[in-house]
């Protein structure tokens, strides 16, 4: 790498100081307390108490919905972020050709990502309501159906929705990550490509897959963390009901926590999401440095 | 040769053109809508067969029936029983009445009925005819053969075929949802009062269509349980129609591939904006409804009946103008804090050797692993500590903490790929490193700074749940937290809770679309380089 | 390098200065209290200007000089969150309005009532509710209101259906059944709740409706005696049949009295406000109260909520003496008639002192049989210090039963759980 700076062997640290000091306190600090607390015992209303080695995580491990928690997570992920990823690498490549009103339809596409997720969830929540939601509400007026659905009827089909809301406020970020990626292609690779025969398919696999990947590595990544962390969709349509079936692990242990005020438990819980993300974010790094050692 | 073949291919065209219309025609003349009216219902709870009670209520509907019978009508009398054996042990009954009509209708006599789908069939009609005229002269048009090019105007008439029949094409479901929305829902809710707007003037139509008009007066009673079915093979028009488009298409430009293509292109983006839109739709319209409204348990309007404009009056008194305040506030700070904490650590990031680089990579990414609702004990220990509780000052640091790994992701993508060298050259001119970083790379950054600003901006914005732990004291609530007033313990207050709801988007969504352009080419420069 | 300096040096200063900014001392005492939201009233009565024009916090704070009000309104959603995260950081407040109190009173975080509260305040609480709120002899908190529930209905859906007015299980069956046929479908004729919200009221509906109950006659936990076993089984009955609502796991009361309020729901459970509730959404509703039905031979009870005011210890404060005073101060202000009336009929509710009766009774006359309700309701057992575990307990079951589980397996487990 050019390094041609480096005058004072301490001169980087300087530079990264600040941003050290801000991570430290705000969010070191508080992860090296929940790491702490995971094996320590809490009381129900919070008080801190001694130290009880792995009992928590014991605890975590046996709880009834940990499997189903675990489960729904694991689908929550997969799905949001795959589908997201699929639909809008799609909406992406739709948008980058040249039509009518294309700017709109752009600054259209980025309104779910401006928009706060509680209150996303919340118009969402209001939209599919049986008995006065605005979708039945619509299809009625228009004519499209005769009778209003009960768009929640089952607990899977509640989960389908929360993941919906989901693929909803992730795909503009994809979409935007893989715009991106679009723009830096260079037209002539194309235009030799279509000199050389190519069709649709193959200069899709040989020219934009591989041109838009990093793009694509990177939003992956970043959505993996940030769904797996995200509260508000499932808290705010669901709270987990019907018995922790549409939980997904940070909202089970917002409730394992603060409602059921098993805190010792949901402390271990969130070690192990910790834990769980960690592994994925070391994969992506070791590939990512591995690439860049490469170039 | 070619003589032949254009003339052939007119040909083949003219007939296809002609053949989906006749075929429309004949399937609209068909008897395609059956209604089932019950002229007359009774039902007659606790009420058993052949008992006095049902003596009576039987009698009544045979009059009522035989006075239609004397109009000329056919009157069916359906009687159902409903028998159950209730908990004691006896036996409960309810039993219900009708006297029914059925009628069959076809689309075509709907013209001129003066619904509203009637003045679509119409324009329906008058389309495909014109569509078929505009073909034939579009023919007369080529018919000098001497000619190599399609002269202009007989490109325009067949441009002018295609998009007639093109237009035709999608009044077919308008046309079939209208119908759908005038026979079962409309009149549906005129019935059970929900609706008074038009209904004698609707009811008098609907007398016209189905009983030539001699209900009269009676038409209310009449239309009370109406039942409409269409035929599916009311659809079949869509295909007859397309036929006749496709060969006008054809005619004109001939490969159909192309506009084919671009037409399921604009359809793609049509659904994607409409599906976008939709809960901003649903957003504004509920801002602006009375209470009552948002809970329009029978679905009746699509837009508020009246405008409440109060309902932003109420929340500005319920104190949404400081949260907002508030927000711009935590969120301004958090961004200012995150870009100077931030762009230097970047800036080493991408421009300097030294030890610990992947420690940091490390530590940074480490720092997004946690949602912050995990870490919600820890966070207000510290603020505790630092006396930061219930802070607005508090909520900025916070924030900033929590983005910079994406700030410093984005930042030094951007900074890597910028080549050093005009930096060198500055570094050689004398400038210092902040010289050279403030005067230099900044500003050719400036894309993918403006990105990383945004996304910090936007995340803090969004801020919910750190807020409501760590904020105790009404005036610094920001506006995630102060919306919750509206909707506590999920007594929601609808119309409020989108009126702010609404309030708290508006910044950003502006914010957002006025740096859209920007928005790609900064996540270019920082996406591509990982 | 001079420039990094510099900037370095700003940024440890707001860091300094932000370390340094708190941590002064005066004569004045300040409390922290958190209230939680009721209604879309409360935050304007407390803080906005809902109490003609001026608000409780300005009010207290003209009438006693030297105590300073730092009063979060905080919505239920969040509140425990809230306390418990403060409670963990040895931040608890001062005072607070809140439904539980056991937990904070077993782990010694409470001051006694007697501590801080004026006898002669203490002696205008009803007696009754008091002893709702004893661990070990000793009052930990004062009831602030009180709601009690009876069963509503639509007089006029169930006089076209030729419905009488339900008592036992088995008509409100038959009831449920000839609605359904009457309207086809178009109305619900009973509506449940088995929501993460207050899935235990439906608990305590059915089953001591049947006899049963969260604890059996010595006051031991029996979440899964055969009585409660078949009560919710009953309940769980008429949800299958389709006499309910169709989401019970997600609607909320609220969903349900807006439904009532439409005229969608023929009969349903609710608290006494439920009239004040319809007005307030447009609705014109012919509606009556019965008794909440029971199973034959059973005798039905009334259902109480109560929500109490409650003070934490604070070690670190100078003068505890005349902290207590101050605590005083504030429950005398908060339940003078003049303040407290207003408070208990902003959102409906009844009042739990004695000098508030006569002035509520007055402004409405319907309070008066509602006193009488309240006088006969039984309360959740929530001074028992597992009451949490036991309340979010019972939804899950409730909830792992709507979803196809058996809900003596899980009351199974419950209780095993709970005596452990």
């Amino acid at each position: 790498m050019y390094s041609p700076l480096n005058r004072n062997k301490w001169e980087p640290y300087i530079w990264l100081l600040p941003s050290i000091l801000l991570i430290a306190i705000f969010v070191i600090f508080p992860i090296i307390i929940v790491f702490k607390l995971s094996f320590s015992e809490i009381s129900k209303a919070g008080v801190i108490g001694g130290f009880v080695g792995f009992q928590n995580y014991k605890d975590a491990v046996q709880l009834p919905a940990f499997k189903t928690v675990m489960l729904n997570t694991f689908w929550w992920v997969i799905s949001v972020v795959g589908i997201s990823t699929v639909l809008g690498f799609i909406i992406a490549m739709v948008f980058n050709q040249k039509f009518h009103g294309r700017k709109i339809a752009r600054a259209i596409l980025v309104f779910p990502w401006a928009t706060s997720l509680v209150i996303q969830a919340s118009v969402w929540n209001y939209i599919i309501k049986y008995e006065y939601g605005s979708l039945n509400s619509v299809l009625l007026n228009l004519g499209i159906i005769k009778q209003a659905i009960n768009w929640r009827s089952s607990y899977q089909i509640e989960f389908i929705w929360e993941c919906g809301v989901g693929i909803f406020v992730t795909v503009p970020f994809v979409a935007f990550c893989v715009l991106s990626g679009l723009q830096s292609i260079d037209n002539s690779l194309y235009e030799a490509a279509t000199v050389d025969g190519a069709g649709f398919w193959s200069k899709l696999w040989r020219i934009t897959l591989p041109m838009v990947r990093p793009s694509l590595t990177v939003s992956t990544v970043l959505n993996i963390i940030y769904v797996f962390n995200s509260f508000p969709i499932v808290y705010t349509m669901t709270k987990g009901a019907p018995a922790n079936k549409t939980d997904t692990m940070i909202t089970y242990l917002y409730m394992l926590s603060f409602y059921e005020r098993k805190k010792g438990p949901a402390t271990a819980m969130s070690v192990i999401g910790f834990l769980i993300l960690c592994i994925c974010a070391g994969i992506y790094m070791i590939t990512v440095m591995r690439k860049e050692e490469e170039q | 040769m070619r003589d032949r073949e254009v003339l052939r291919a007119n040909r083949r065209a003219l007939i296809l053109v002609i053949l989906g219309v006749v075929l429309s025609m004949v399937l609209l003349s068909m008897p395609l809508y059956s209604f089932n009216a019950n002229v007359y219902t009774k039902k007659s709870p606790n009420t058993f067969v052949g008992d006095e009670k049902y003596q009576t209520v039987r009698a009544e509907v045979e009059a009522v029936a035989d006075e239609y019978r004397a109009q000329g009508f056919e009157a069916e009398i359906d009687e159902d029983v409903l028998e159950r054996v209730n908990s004691k042990g006896e036996t409960t009954s309810l039993i219900t009445f009708t006297v029914n009509e059925r009628i069959s209708k076809s689309p075509l006599s709907m013209l001129g009925i003066g619904f509203p789908s009637s003045r679509v069939l119409a324009a329906l009609l008058c389309l495909m005819a014109l569509a078929l005229v505009l073909t034939l002269a579009g023919i007369i048009g080529t018919l000098d053969l001497t000619q190599r090019y399609l002269s202009r105007r007989t490109a325009m008439l067949r441009n002018a075929a295609a998009v007639a029949l093109l237009l035709a094409l999608l009044l077919v479901p308008v046309f079939v949802l209208m119908n759908n929305y005038t026979f079962s829902r409309q009149i549906g809710l005129y019935n059970a009062d929900l609706l008074t707007d038009g209904k004698d003037a609707l009811f008098a139509k609907m007398d016209r269509l189905l009983f030539d008009g001699r209900m009269a007066d009676d038409i209310g009673k009449a239309l009370g349980g109406l039942t409409m079915q269409h035929s599916g093979m009311l659809w079949l028009l869509l295909p007859a129609i397309l036929v006749s488009l496709l060969s006008a298409a054809q005619l004109r430009y001939g490969s159909i591939q192309n506009s084919v293509l671009k037409a399921a292109l604009y359809f793609f983006v049509v659904v994607v904006c409409v599906v976008t839109l939709y809960p901003y739709y649903v957003m504004t319209i509920t801002a602006f409804r009375s209470n009552a409204e948002t809970l329009d348990m029978y679905f009746l309007h699509l837009f508020p009946t009246k405008w409440i404009w109060s309902n932003l009056s109420d929340i500005i008194h319920r104190g949404v103008p400081r949260y907002l305040f508030n927000s711009l506030l935590v969120a301004g700070g958090a961004t200012v804090l995150a870009m100077l904490c931030g762009i230097p650590a970047a800036y080493a990031m991408a421009r300097m050797k030294f030890k610990g680089k992947k420690v940091f990579l490390g530590f940074v990414i480490m720092s997004q692993m946690f949602s912050p609702v995990v870490l919600l004990i820890g966070i207000s220990q510290m603020m505790n500590t630092l006396h930061l509780n219930d802070s607005v000052l508090g909520l900025m640091l916070i924030n900033a903490a929590f983005n910079q790994a994406f700030a410093i992701w984005l930042l030094r993508g951007t900074f890597v790929s910028i080549s050093p060298e005009m930096e060198q050259a500055a570094l050689i001119d004398g400038c210092g490193t902040v010289g050279a970083l403030t005067k230099v790379l900044i500003p050719m950054a400036a894309p993918g700074i403006v990105t990383a600003l945004i996304f910090v901006f936007i995340n803090a914005w969004n801020e919910y749940t750190i807020a409501t732990v760590l904020i105790s004291t009404a005036s610094n609530r920001p506006i995630t937290v102060g919306i919750t007033q509206f909707s506590s313990f999920n007594m929601i207050e609808w119309q409020y809770l989108f009126a702010a709801s609404l309030l708290a988007t508006i910044p950003v969504v502006i914010l957002f679309m006025s740096i859209e352009k920007h928005l790609t080419s900064g996540l270019t420069s920082g996406g591509v380089k990982g | 390098m001079k420039k990094t300096l510099a900037l370095l040096l700003a940024l440890t200063m707001v860091f300094a200065l932000l370390c340094s900014s708190a941590a002064y001392a005066d004569d004045e005492i300040t409390l922290d209290v958190i209230i939680c939201q009721y209604g879309p009233n409360t935050n304007d009565w407390l803080l906005g200007k809902g109490m003609n024009g001026t608000n409780f916090v300005e009010k207290f704070e003209a009438e006693n000089p030297g105590i300073k009000l730092n009063l979060d309104v905080v919505s239920w959603n969040d509140v425990y969150t809230e306390v418990d995260t403060r409670i963990a950081n040895n931040n608890a407040p001062d005072i607070l309005n809140i439904d539980v109190f056991a937990n904070y009173a077993n782990e010694g975080l409470l001051l006694p009532v007697k501590d801080y509260c004026p006898d002669d305040l203490f002696d205008d609480f009803f007696p009754q509710f008091i002893a709702q709120s004893v661990i070990d002899d000793t009052v930990w908190a004062v009831p602030d209101l009180a709601s009690a529930r009876a069963l509503f209905y639509n007089v006029d859906l169930l006089e076209k259906a030729g419905v009488e007015v339900p008592t036992t299980w088995a008509e409100l069956e038959d009831a449920s059944q000839a609605i359904l046929d009457y309207y086809d479908g178009e109305v619900y004729p009973w509506g449940i709740d088995l929501t993460t919200d207050e899935g235990q009221a439906a608990f305590a509906y059915y089953t001591w409706g049947n006899g049963g109950g969260f604890v059996d006659a010595d006051g031991n936990w029996a979440v899964n005696s055969a009585e409660n076993v078949e009560g919710i089984k009953f309940a769980l009955g008429l949800i299958e049949k389709g006499y309910t609502n169709p989401n019970p796991a997600t609607q909320t009361r609220y969903d349900l009295q807006d439904m009532f309020a439409a005229g969608k729901l023929a009969m349903l459970i609710a608290p006494n406000q439920l009239p004040t509730y319809v007005a307030d959404k447009g609705g014109n509703i012919n509606m009556a109260t019965a008794g909440i039905p029971a199973n034959e031979g059973k005798t039905g009870s009334s259902v109480g909520v109560m929500d109490r005011v409650m003070a934490f210890k604070d070690d670190s404060a100078p003068d505890q003496a005349k902290r207590n005073e101050a605590i005083g101060k504030f429950l005398k202000f908060f339940y003078d008639p003049e303040n407290y009336v207003g408070w208990v009929s902003m959102e409906g509710f009844l009042p739990a002192v004695n000098s508030a009766v006569e002035a509520l009774v007055a402004s409405d006359p319907s309070f008066e049989a509602w006193l009488d309700v309240l006088g006969t309701c039984q309360f959740y057992p929530a001074a028992k210090a597992e009451w949490d575990q036991v309340k979010q307990g019972v939804i899950a079951a409730e909830q792992a039963a709507l979803t196809g589980a058996d809900i003596q397996t899980e009351l199974d487990n419950l209780q095993a759980a709970l005596v452990k």
